[in-house]
């Protein structure tokens, strides 16, 4: 790595939450690292060091039950949770967005929360989590707090997370097992790519929901519709929603043009 | 620095590395197996593929100091005794290596999918090795010597004669 | 004298026997010779070499594309520990260029791209040396840059080289115009245009375009140097050509040739970007500096797309001339070629594409402009193909749109115009039935697709998926693009035991050739294939010279060379035999083992008896070593004319033909590739899976460059995408459903056992296969490749192409401007 970092890999929690506490704004806090060291070696972030957190048992944590729904540690790798028999089977939407993210390689490292607190406008993993009303549970030395995702993202790798504040997990509500859906990526290539544009559906017995990713600083998430809502009606409020950008990777306005195709598909669950 | 005490290939090492340095550089430089390759330092391609505690992972992004105590597998314990392993000796007959240089991580990334998937189909090979660029192959053969390795492939159509 | 089994096949030429056609191991399945050191991880590239005492070098690069050097304070670099060389343009007042010498070590007054080496350090480690080059300061000013040729040849443009009056350059090939951007115009003029127009039925004139795009060796640009006393400098380099590559070093530091030693081990992946000389001189700077310790220098991903060289850009406008029954009577072609900041390959390109730029047909009149020319972007080198991916994406596109045009098969179109026994090429060669035979390759590839029509599959698949399948058949050519008298060397060293040891310089960068020259030299031997190794390391030093490794030259020209050391090896090893067996050569034959005298076998001497010279039973002694010596030189081309272009440029024409099956969804402009059938006359298959593996691996990079690859720089030419983040290679999950290879064999009179290269041409035309087979599906015309979904979107909308190679600017766009009209023939 070009720039050195001082490593810590603390075993306890409160450890962690000391020394983000002390000195949390010249540090970073990483499981898989699949950002942080793309990052660093692109110079584009300069920690005085890194706290891995795989140290700590407790954030390895990924389980299911009836009533307190998901709970995904903060260490849980994207290939631990979509081999999981209970995603695959309650909280299939995660499991199809999860496939999407990147390559095998990088997924047996890559952190659902990590991929969400990174906050870019692309990952793959926000955009599904919205929809299933995931939360974020909120540590630091003070105590605790739970916040929504929707509320957690902020812009573009912006997020609420003070420095001295580490997400423990993501709790997915036991209300969303019925739930079934759907995500459709537009890449570059057929290959492994991050996503140009997506959208993610959430299918309950009474509504339907929407998120979108890169189509905005931060994923949206749509009102909630009704089983009858019509295609249409609900481009129109997508289309409200979102505020595309021109890049290297795509018009505004294919982008916003296949957020209505996807739209469509996954509402006729097509292919 | 910190000291980290790992086993490779079957073969216990303990050093004292920089914090920063990554276990890549930490298998090439440190323990001189150079056979791992570094293609992008930046986790998209592949070439630096080894299996960490029975995972295929980006070495690149990977600290050293994080694998204390892991087990690691190179592609230099691949072939024991002076014997290719099944799958190189598959590669070597297929013609699955041209430049050589994602050949390593090639190798390791196949070596994880087969354990997880003993047969795995055509669409699960690709969807396996999609991680891994290959610039020289076209991935073609190196499908079909997987295909070979697992019992699966069929008449192979080879390079057809015109007149 | 050669031995009689030599003489008995002199029939067939000195280039293998082409007739009999029983060979042992020409055309057989043989693993590769290397990839035993490759799969164990064994083999050694540059990348993983190290030296006692070696530095780590690190380049200081220019944020600007035009800019003026103010000042470069290197104060704080040099304080910092571990530093132990700083080299700015200031102290180095070398120029190095391949045709063009144009280009300075690192940047002198002024940066002429993006990327641009402007300081470089030498320190014990990477960390301190990358530290050390943020800590120089440099001062621009920055210039207003000129990035797109159109806007480069434009009277009032910035010039990138005010000097190129001065510059020197090969002048039997190239022609720079002074005063302007232009450091090649290429001039070919065949016929009667004007008047061939004015016989046309139809006119038809289309433009095409083509962004830069990076070749992506899995290995980056790696060069570890040591300059020592006495002006001994040794370099290690991932280089493709270590004798081009030594010879321009010592043209560059006017050093002997003997001072300086190139040494090429494994080389991961090359694809034309390694091919001339790049960061070697800089490292070689930074250790005469750093007082001969070895430095290294190993690019970064991102440094390969802008510090090193990239595939230049193309603006290819084409007009042509077609009779009432579809015959093209004549065609105006005009080339502008983005040369980037330096000249290096890009004007070598433009002079092999300027001969080619009509593809396989025949064109009684044609004329074309092919022009190299200066903008502020990292600079176009050689890339697979050279020149004909680009172009060919234009030419085959164009013969799809004349023939839709005038109501003709675009098949059709291309058969009655291909090339045939007797046609004349642009250049004024005839082609013969031995040159091969592209309508061959047509056929074939149309059988395998199963052209014109829908099989019943196909139209259920149709209907399941709402999609619209299309097909697409196009043909291509390409000869290797090298002066006329490029020459190559094979020395073959008899062993103890009877096996063979080559030495030659051409280099094994993936492509198989050593593998191919085993085989022939096994041939040729009559030994078994485990008996002949080919040496991997090559070296100055040592192996016998290379022009380069490059044009898909090899295997003719090193094939040549091997068979003749191996024929030498026999003469000598005949000629010590009849003195052993008391017999004349012409009576005496070899098997695999020994000579003998042919009406008397039992009298034989062993390859191994006579391999380091023959000891009589008391102890005397005749021969010594067994060596064989083989030189080659290209036969019968010729320069071309500057002003008409015609001469013999080609020492074999290589022609093939894509067949492709895309499904394209009309409404919004994805697509799938179902089948790509390839086909190339290859003369002589060599090694069937060799063959294969370059068929099918130079397609998928045909296709990458087809579907998304490509260079994207803002209006002040900072490239945007200098990464695989942005700049994606196909993956396994894009090779199209379905691949067939197939080969034609008509046999190059010439060549080893008959065959041609083959290297480049799998790579050639496969992007106007998928953009004919899209507009065939829909309708969308594209005239820009890559072809981005967004980019088949747009075209069916109707919509203004998004043009963002470079973005915002009208320039650069897959903007065309259609001019297809019919014209009243003058007969």
């Amino acid at each position: 790595m070009i720039h050195d970092f001082r490593y810590v890999r603390p075993e306890r929690l409160d450890e962690v939450l000391d020394l983000l506490s002390d000195r949390g704004e010249k540090g970073c806090v990483f499981s898989g690292g699949t950002d942080l060291f793309v990052d660093i070696r692109a110079g584009m972030t300069t920690p005085d060091y890194v706290v891995d957190l795989k140290g700590i048992e407790s954030l390895h944590h990924l389980s299911f039950d009836k009533k307190e729904g998901l709970s995904i540690g903060a260490c849980v790798t994207v290939n631990e949770l979509i081999q999981h028999e209970a995603v695959k089977k309650h909280y299939s939407i995660l499991a199809i967005a999860g496939r999407e993210l990147a390559s095998h390689q990088i997924r047996n490292r890559a952190t659902v929360v990590g991929n969400v607190v990174t906050a870019s406008p692309c990952g793959d993993m926000a955009s599904p989590l919205l929809c299933l009303d995931a939360e974020a549970v909120i540590l630091s030395n003070k105590g605790s707090r739970n916040i929504l995702l929707s509320d957690f993202v902020t812009g573009v790798k912006s997020t609420t997370l003070r420095p001295d504040e580490l997400v423990e997990k993501i709790i997915v509500p036991s209300r969303m097992i019925d739930a079934t859906g759907g995500y459709k990526k537009l890449k570059r290539i057929r290959g492994h790519d991050l996503g140009v544009v997506s959208v993610a559906l959430l299918k309950r017995k009474d509504t339907l929901r929407f998120a979108i990713s890169s189509a905005a600083p931060t994923p949206v998430l749509l009102p909630d519709f009704p089983p009858s809502a019509s295609v249409e009606e609900v481009q129109a409020a997508a289309q409200q929603a979102i505020s595309p950008i021109d890049d290297v990777r795509c018009s505004r306005e294919y982008r916003a043009f296949m957020v209505n195709v996807f739209i469509e598909r996954l509402m006729k669950g097509a292919e | 620095m910190v000291r980290i005490t790992v086993r490779v290939n079957g073969k216990e090492y303990t050093r004292e590395v920089v914090e920063s340095r990554t276990l890549l550089h930490f298998l090439r430089e440190d323990l001189s197996l150079t056979g791992t390759k570094e293609g992008c330092g930046a986790g998209e391609c592949g070439a630096c593929t080894v299996i960490l505690d029975g995972q295929a992972v980006n070495s690149c992004l990977i600290l050293a100091a994080e694998t204390d105590g892991s087990t690691i597998e190179t592609i230099e314990g691949e072939a024991k005794n002076g014997k290719l392993s099944r799958m190189q000796e598959a590669f070597h007959n297929h013609h699955a290596v041209q430049c050589g240089f994602c050949t390593p991580g090639m190798i390791m990334t196949i070596k994880d999918l087969l354990r997880r998937k003993p047969k795995p189909s055509r669409d699960e090979i690709i969807d396996g090795i999609e991680g891994n660029f290959c610039r020289c192959t076209g991935y073609e053969q190196i499908i079909e010597a997987v295909l070979d390795v697992t019992g699966q492939l069929g008449k192979k159509e080879g390079l057809r004669h015109v007149r | 004298m050669l031995p009689v089994n030599l003489e008995k096949r002199k029939d067939s030429g000195m280039f293998g026997d082409l007739r009999s056609g029983e060979t042992r191991v020409i055309g057989k399945r043989t693993p590769r010779v290397d990839s035993i050191a490759k799969l164990t991880g064994e083999a050694i590239f540059v990348s993983d070499m190290a030296f006692a005492g070696m530095l780590f070098a690190q380049v200081k690069k220019s944020p600007h594309a035009r800019a003026r050097i103010l000042r470069i304070d290197t104060r704080k670099a040099e304080a910092l520990p571990g530093v132990r060389a700083i080299l700015t343009g200031d102290e180095l007042d070398y120029r190095v260029g391949l045709y063009m010498v144009d280009k300075y070590i690192l940047a002198k007054g002024e940066v002429r791209h993006y990327g641009e080496a402007v300081a470089a350090v030498a320190a014990d480690t990477t960390a301190i040396a990358r530290q050390a080059v943020d800590l120089i300061h440099v001062e621009y000013e920055k210039l207003p840059p000129v990035l797109h040729p159109l806007d480069a040849i434009r009277e009032d443009a910035p010039l990138v080289h005010p000097q190129l009056g001065n510059y020197d350059y090969i002048d039997t090939a190239f022609s720079p115009i002074p005063g302007t951007n232009i450091c090649n115009h290429t001039k070919l003029r065949k016929g009667d245009i004007e008047t061939a127009f004015k016989r046309s039925e139809w006119i038809l004139e289309r433009e095409y375009t083509n962004p830069s795009v990076q070749h992506v060796p899995m290995e980056t640009h790696v060069a570890i140097v040591s300059w020592k006393h006495d002006d001994q400098v040794t370099i290690w380099s991932s280089a493709q050509s270590p004798f081009t590559l030594r010879n321009l070093f010592c043209m560059a530091f006017k050093l002997s040739h003997r001072k300086v030693r190139v040494i090429v081990p494994y080389v991961g992946g090359g694809f034309g970007g390694k091919a001339g000389i790049h960061i070697e001189p800089l490292v070689a700077c930074l250790s005469r500096k750093a007082g001969g310790r070895p430095v290294k220098f190993t690019a970064t991903r991102e440094e390969e797309f802008s510090l090193l060289p990239c595939r230049s850009a193309l603006t290819y406008r084409v007009k042509t001339g077609v009779s009432s029954d579809g015959k093209i009577i004549g065609q105006k072609m005009t080339m502008y070629w983005d040369s980037g900041a330096y000249a290096d390959y890009a004007v070598n390109v433009t002079r092999a594409s300027g001969y080619s730029a009509a593809g396989p047909y025949e064109i009684p009149n044609s004329w074309v402009d092919a022009y190299t020319i200066y903008t502020n972007k990292p600079f176009g080198t050689a890339y697979r193909g050279f020149g004909h991916v680009e172009f060919f994406w234009g030419i085959e596109r164009h013969m799809d749109l004349v023939a839709h045009a005038i109501g003709m098969d675009s098949l059709d179109f291309r058969k009655k115009n291909a090339l045939r026994p007797g046609s004349v090429t642009l250049t004024g060669e005839k082609i013969e039935e031995h040159t091969g035979n592209v309508l061959t390759c047509l056929k074939a590839a149309e059988k395998a697709v199963g052209y014109g029509r829908l099989t019943a599959g196909e139209k259920k698949r149709e209907q399941r998926s709402g999609m619209k399948i299309g097909k697409a058949v196009v043909a291509l050519h390409k000869a290797p693009a090298m002066p006329p008298f490029t020459a190559t060397g094979v020395i073959l060293k008899m062993n103890e035991d009877a096996t063979v040891t080559a030495n030659l310089s051409l280099t094994e960068i993936g492509q198989g050739t050593y593998t191919a020259l085993a085989q022939i030299i096994a041939e040729h031997l009559r030994f078994p294939l485990h008996r002949i190794k080919i040496s991997q390391e090559t070296d100055t030093d040592r192996d016998p010279y290379d022009w380069q490794t490059v044009a898909s030259k090899g295997l003719l020209l090193t094939g040549n060379a091997a068979l003749l050391a191996a024929q030498d090896l026999l003469r000598k090893s005949y000629e010590l035999a009849s003195q052993i067996l008391r017999a004349q050569p012409v009576d005496l034959d070899h098997d695999k083992d020994k000579v003998f005298i042919l009406h008397n076998p039992e009298a034989s001497v062993t390859f191994r008896e006579m391999a380091v010279g023959y000891a009589f039973p008391d102890g005397r002694s005749i021969g010594g070593p067994l060596i064989g010596i083989g030189s080659y030189i290209a036969q019968g081309l010729t320069h071309l004319d500057k002003e008409t272009g015609q001469g013999l440029p080609a020492l074999d024409w290589t022609y093939g033909a894509h067949g492709i099956i895309v499904e394209v969804d009309e409404h919004t402009g994805e697509y799938n590739i179902l089948k790509v059938a390839s086909v190339f006359d290859v003369g002589k298959v060599i090694n069937p899976d060799a063959v294969r593996g370059q068929a099918i691996g130079g397609m998928l990079q045909g296709l990458g460059t087809a579907i998304c690859e490509g260079y994207i720089y803002d209006q002040e030419g900072h490239l945007l995408n200098p990464s695989f983040t942005d700049n994606k290679i196909p993956t396994a999950r894009d090779l199209p459903l379905e691949v067939e290879s197939m080969v034609v064999e008509t046999p190059q009179l010439d060549g080893p056992y008959g065959a041609r290269g083959v290297g480049e041409h799998s790579m050639i035309a496969v992007a106007a296969a998928l953009g004919n087979a899209i507009q065939q599906a829909c309708g969308a015309e594209l005239t820009h490749m890559p072809i981005r979904f967004e980019d088949v979107w747009r075209s069916l909308g109707k919509k203004e192409p998004i043009d963002n190679w470079i973005t915002k600017s009208p320039f650069g766009s897959c903007k065309s401007a259609p001019e297809i009209r019919k014209n009243r023939p003058v007969q």
